[in-house]
């Protein structure tokens, strides 16, 4: 599944692009992420918990920051596996200044299988696109607060 | 087709229900059209079901200072068929009768489907035209919100963990509004692609009151204000073709998200178009 | 003195009611389901949830351990038994071989990994989830076309082009009548993959006997005889010591006219545990793993002159089989190619079929197996044609059709129409539908801009499967027919019904020649080891042939019966009549009963007559036999959202002598039904990664009564020569028809708009898309 879309975030590209790749920062803004930890290169062990209606589905997986090239563009690698089912994103983020801020460009598949996909269906899109607006929703209340107190 | 295990009980109260789901992972079951789907296939993994099904009273439905009461456990088929609901709140009537199946109809529960949140639930768009209010029971009290208030994303409400939805409060109809469900169904599943509900009067050929509910549509069911807004500015025409602006449709095997926005017009200009037929 | 002649009404003919009925509704059937063995266990199967991928390793520790698993296999514990086989074979046909468990890769999602056994359901559930398997993805292809390209991934590393086998036949030549024509007519045409859909999914119970060597398998399967030998040498085991039972089976479609690992695997676990084990299928590894249907892109040329006279067609058929073959994938589009020239004269064919490896569940045989494919192309592009030389598409078909003079005929790809009357059914259609005023409401229903559609399909199917041959395993089928000491009559068919009624049709029969009681008759089948080999029930045979070697069963009791009837009346002139051997001279009469007591008790025996009254029948048929019809379809379009209405539908099925009306009746019904499933509804859709997205029923749509039409039936009857019940099979009928009949109506309707073709499941989507004036 495609998918693509932007978000703003009020804070200067080169900040917005360096907490789009800080892990405590995305530990905190990606819906249900219970943990990530370093595994060396970009690459970050994660545990995220999926509550969604009734569902509860935990996986587990890996985050990975790919291609950087600041400040405009990288590519995030997410991918996760468990019990419901298992479940790959990959996008290109590509970052413009804007009035006030910066526009995250986001772009990629959503690559779905096991039980969520047989079932899921008419909810991956849904799902997928209120995940990544509670994540972009979450990080500009991180970067403004943090610009707050700065 | 098999559920992770779990504990059952069946309360007998309202009381001891609510003392039950103060527990840790528990979860109240009142049709199970939602759930039990979802255990079986282990997308849901409650370890505590507390059954609502033996708590006399819920299922009730009552008329009281200008309103009915829906009781949560009120089955689609007992509020399609209720002569008190057909009368005085036909716009639910004809929604619940266009819920699923006969077989889901038969054992899903209003409260059920209020407190599950499905973007595509039918009574949705009922609940927004209807001005309905959502009774909320809880241990530390009961307290009521608008059900515009109360529905806040996809499968996502303001019910805290522990709270049961216990009735649904809607003011009677006026019996010159008309009032329609149109609803495009996915036919697997009998969900809607869309679904519109209207209510509108009119006095003198002018429309004098318009409530549009739409759900399918989005992330979740709305009321469709510019839709209204329209209607009351006495341009119908305009009015349903505007319905849906500003929404981002889903997109599923069934329907592309540039399908969905062009039917959420069509579906809405037949809802309205009959409920005016049926006003005054 | 008066003679009173009564008319005895033959039971034959009439809609009598089923006797398999009663127990269906009441629920005291026996499914597999149903069976329960002392000490039984039950088996979870570990499916892969990736479309390709290497499997690194399996660890089964964790699922060993949970309290209640008795064993876990996995592809090792399986690899030196046979392969899960495919029946059909084709000049240089690829076969990969099919392990009862993957080995080292998987192939497509739902592809078996491992089996657990554990002492119930549940646990064997909650173990299956503990079983980790260690995979590494690798590209999948899951569409045909794509796999066929340059530089698509490989489904079978062996195999880089992803080309199972080519096929190509030819009759007369179409090149010539091509130059000769003077139109031709393009157009490619799919019919795509569908889900068979039985009620019941696949289960199996297997038991083993250490001491005598034993093992029982019960499976809904509509092919026990020949799943018990097949299995038998996948597993090593003699084939005397095998039996299988096939109970009542919850429907097949040809989705059970198969061998599949699970029935081997579950053998294997008995006999490895020494318990009894069942195991049953979900419905969502009945979509995954149980093999699919159709799955077609065909492209066509037809080539004609201009007042309508076909010269030939061309086909090219590329057909999706899957990642393995089952019993018939490859054999099943060269069914299409048979039934290429329909019910049409014209003499020139060429066809080529790519059969394609892909990363899905493979398809084999699902209600028509090739034929609505076939079909479908075939009125389609006659419709097509019918378009470009602005001809009638009734008029267009009359002209082409066999004549009647010409039977049996000879066609293009060397099949021999067995009789037919091919306008009748059509006439008859039209006549139903008072066509020319239909097209008249058509004229005012366009002038006010209403999409309204008449679509008419013609088709001739090839079916009771058939000569020994042209069969992998052999055609002919099979009955014994006992008449019990008190003449109760037991039956004993090679076929295996399941949801046909020939429990009903086939003691209509016996109750016929024999004068006995329908309920004095039971019908036997499905187990192995009471009844003799048969078969079994697909390809619309059970009657055309089961019926048949009954037939011929009972005639050859009937022979014994008189020579007994003859020596019990001291008489040799007798006849047997009403379930009486009667003295012609006397009027003395001896019963059915009475003769199969004397039989049996043996006192006197009538010379060169062995004592008891059984007879045993196996017939093996000349030819196939070729039911045909006409399906007129009305519709209408909602212009506003692409909805379509079906406002009339006509079926016209000409399917040789009727037995049971109210059975044909039911199979025409049910055969449209999942006619209008492929045409309106259903798709089993695999997205590029290989995962099938409509995984269960709330995306994948079946035609529920609410969606249905009102079929009104109308028949012709032409008997076939084939057999002396003049009988066809009318199965498949209905669902051949259906689909070219309602797609036609549909591009009838929006032929205003330029439409010319649409490709199956007209969606609403779809079709409003193409109002809208973009491609579909």
């Amino acid at each position: 599944m495609k998918i693509a879309g932007y978000y703003t975030l009020p804070v200067a590209r080169e900040r917005a692009y360096d907490a789009l790749q800080d892990p405590v920062l995305l530990a905190q803004c990606m819906p249900g992420c219970e943990s990530l930890e370093p595994l060396g290169e970009d690459t970050y062990r994660m545990r995220m918990k999926m509550i969604l209606a009734s569902m509860n589905g935990l996986f587990e997986g890996k985050v990975k920051i790919a291609e950087p090239s600041k400040p405009e563009e990288f590519r995030l690698v997410v991918e996760g596996n468990g019990k419901i089912g298992f479940m790959k994103g990959d996008g290109l983020l590509r970052l413009s200044e804007t009035d006030g801020g910066t526009d995250v460009h986001f772009e990629g598949d959503v690559t779905i299988g096991g039980t969520i996909a047989a079932v899921g269906n008419r909810l991956v899109d849904t799902t997928a696109k209120m995940m990544i607006r509670k994540f972009f929703e979450r990080m500009t209340e991180k970067v403004r607060s943090e610009a707050a107190t700065a | 087709m098999i559920s992770q295990p779990f504990e059952y009980s069946r309360p007998g109260t309202l009381a001891e229900a609510l003392e039950l789901l103060s527990g840790g992972s528990t979860k109240p079951l009142a049709g199970g059209m939602s759930l039990i789907p979802m255990m079986k296939l282990r997308l849901a993994a409650p370890e505590h079901l507390i059954d609502l099904s033996r708590i006399p009273g819920l299922d009730a439905i009552s008329e009281g200072g200008g309103s009915i009461r829906i009781g949560a456990l009120a089955t689609h088929y007992g509020i399609e068929s209720s002569a008190l609901i057909r009368a005085k709140c036909p716009l639910l009537a004809e929604t619940a009768g266009r819920i699923g199946d006969v077989q889901v109809r038969n054992s899903g529960t209003i409260g059920g489907s209020v407190a599950h949140a499905d973007p595509s639930s039918d009574y949705a768009a009922a609940l927004l035209a209807l001005d309905a209010t959502v009774h909320i029971a809880g241990r530390r009290g009961n307290r009521s919100l608008p059900y515009a208030e109360f529905l806040v994303d996809t499968f996502t409400t303001l019910l805290e963990p522990g709270e049961l939805v216990e009735a649904i409060e809607i003011p009677a109809e006026n019996p010159s509004t008309g009032s329609s469900y149109q609803k495009m169904v996915q036919p697997a599943s009998g969900f809607a692609i869309v679904g519109v509900a209207a209510r509108v009067a009119r006095i003198a050929g002018k429309i004098t009151f318009a409530r549009i509910g739409i759900t399918g549509l989005g992330s979740k069911a709305f009321r469709a204000v510019n839709v209204e807004a329209l209607l009351l500015a006495g341009n119908a025409a305009a009015a349903a073709a505007a319905a849906g602006d500003g929404i981002e449709a889903n997109s599923d095997l069934h329907a592309s998200s540039h399908y969905r926005s062009q039917m959420v017009k069509v579906y809405c200009a037949r809802a309205i178009s009959t409920a005016l037929s049926r006003a005054a | 003195m008066g003679t009173t002649l009564t008319e005895t009404k033959t039971l034959v003919g009439q809609s009598v009611r089923r006797k398999e009925d009663p127990r269906l509704i009441t629920g005291t059937a026996t499914y597999v389901d149903d069976i329960q063995q002392p000490g039984m266990n039950y088996a979870a199967v570990v499916r892969s949830p990736h479309a390709a991928a290497r499997i690194k390793g399996v660890d089964t520790k964790a699922a060993r351990e949970l309290p209640g698993v008795v064993a876990v296999f996995t592809g090792s514990d399986v690899a030196e038994l046979g392969p899960v086989p495919c029946g059909a074979s084709l000049p240089g046909l690829r076969v990969p071989y099919h392990h009862l468990l993957a080995q080292d890769r998987v192939y497509f999602v739902g592809h078996p990994v491992a089996v657990v056994v554990a002492h119930d359901r549940y646990i064997a559930r909650d173990a299956a989830e503990r079983v980790e398997v260690d995979y590494e993805t690798v590209a999948a292809v899951t569409d045909s076309e794509k796999a066929l390209a340059p530089g698509a991934p490989a489904v079978h590393p062996q195999w880089p082009d992803n080309l199972a086998f080519t096929f190509e036949q030819n009759g007369g030549d179409f090149a010539q009548a091509a130059r000769d024509a003077d139109v031709v007519v393009r157009q490619r045409i799919t019919s795509q993959r569908l889900i068979p859909m039985a009620l019941e999914p696949r289960g199996v119970v297997a038991e083993w006997r250490s001491g005598d060597k034993a093992l029982t398998i019960y499976s809904s399967s509509q092919i026990p005889h020949l799943m018990r030998t097949l299995v038998a040498q996948i597993l090593g085991i003699a084939e005397n010591r095998l039996r299988v039972v096939a109970p009542e089976v919850g429907g097949g479609f040809g989705s059970k006219l198969n061998v599949y690992a699970e029935e081997a695997l579950m053998g294997f676990v008995a006999m490895k545990t020494g318990k009894p084990v069942k195991w049953i299928e979900s419905r969502r590894e009945n979509f995954l793993a149980t093999t699919h249907g159709r799955g077609h892109v065909d492209y066509l040329e037809i080539a004609a002159k201009k007042d309508g006279t076909i010269l030939g067609l061309s086909l090219k058929l590329i057909q999706d089989l899957g990642a393995y073959h089952q019993l018939l994938t490859p054999a099943v589009p060269t069914l299409s190619v048979l039934m290429m020239p329909g019910l049409y004269r014209f003499r020139n064919i060429h066809a080529t079929i790519l059969g394609v490896f892909t990363n899905c569940v493979p398809t084999d045989a699902y209600r028509g197996a090739g034929r609505p494919e076939a079909t479908h192309a075939i009125e389609r592009i006659v419709d097509c044609l019918a378009a470009e030389l602005k001809m009638d598409p009734a008029e267009i078909r009359f002209k082409n059709f066999v004549h009647n003079d010409e039977f049996p005929y000879l066609t293009a790809t060397g099949l021999s129409y067995d009789s037919g009357n091919y306008a009748a059914p059509l006439e008859k259609a039209l006549d139903l539908v008072s066509y020319s005023e239909l097209r008249n409401q058509q004229a005012e229903a366009r002038a006010a801009g209403r999409l309204m559609g008449i679509g008419i399909a013609t088709y001739g199917e090839i079916c009771a499967i058939g000569p020994s041959p042209a069969t992998p395993a052999g055609g002919w089928e099979s009955a014994t027919v006992k008449i019990e000491p008190s003449g109760k009559v037991t039956v004993m068919s090679g076929v295996k019904v399941h949801g046909q009624g020939e429990e009903t049709t086939f003691s209509q029969i016996v109750a016929d020649e024999l004068g006995v009681d329908m309920d004095d008759i039971v019908v036997l089948h499905g187990d192995t080891t009471l009844v003799q080999y048969g078969i079994g029930t697909f390809g619309s045979r059970a009657t055309a042939i089961g019926g048949t070697a009954l037939y011929f069963a009972v005639q050859d009791l009937k022979a014994k019966i008189k020579k007994f009837g003859a020596m019990m009346l001291n008489s040799d002139d007798v006849s047997f009549v009403g379930g009486r051997c009667v003295c012609n001279r006397s009027g003395k009469s001896v019963s059915l009963a009475e003769v199969a007591g004397a039989s049996h008790r043996a006192l006197a025996l009538p010379p060169g007559t062995d004592p008891g009254l059984v007879a045993t029948k196996f017939w093996e048929p000349p030819n196939f036999t070729f039911p045909f019809g006409a399906h007129i379809v009305v519709t209408e379009v909602d212009r506003e959202t692409g909805g379509i209405k079906i406002n009339r539908y006509v079926a016209v099925d000409d399917c040789g002598r009727i037995i049971n009306p109210m059975i044909v009746a039911g199979q025409i019904h049910g055969g449209v039904a999942q006619g209008l499933g492929q045409a309106l509804f259903e798709q089993a859709v695999y997205d590029e990664s290989g995962q099938l997205v409509t995984g269960e029923l709330t995306d994948y749509a079946v035609p529920k009564a609410t969606m249905m039409p009102w079929i009104e039936t109308g028949h012709t009857v032409t008997p076939s020569p084939v057999n002396p019940l003049g009988v066809k099979g009318v199965g498949e009928a209905g669902t051949i028809g259906c689909s070219p009949a309602v797609v036609n109506s549909v591009v009838d309707a929006l032929s205003p708009l330029g439409v010319r073709h649409i490709d199956m499941p007209l969606t609403p989507e779809k079709i409003w898309t193409l109002i809208q004036g973009g491609a579909a």
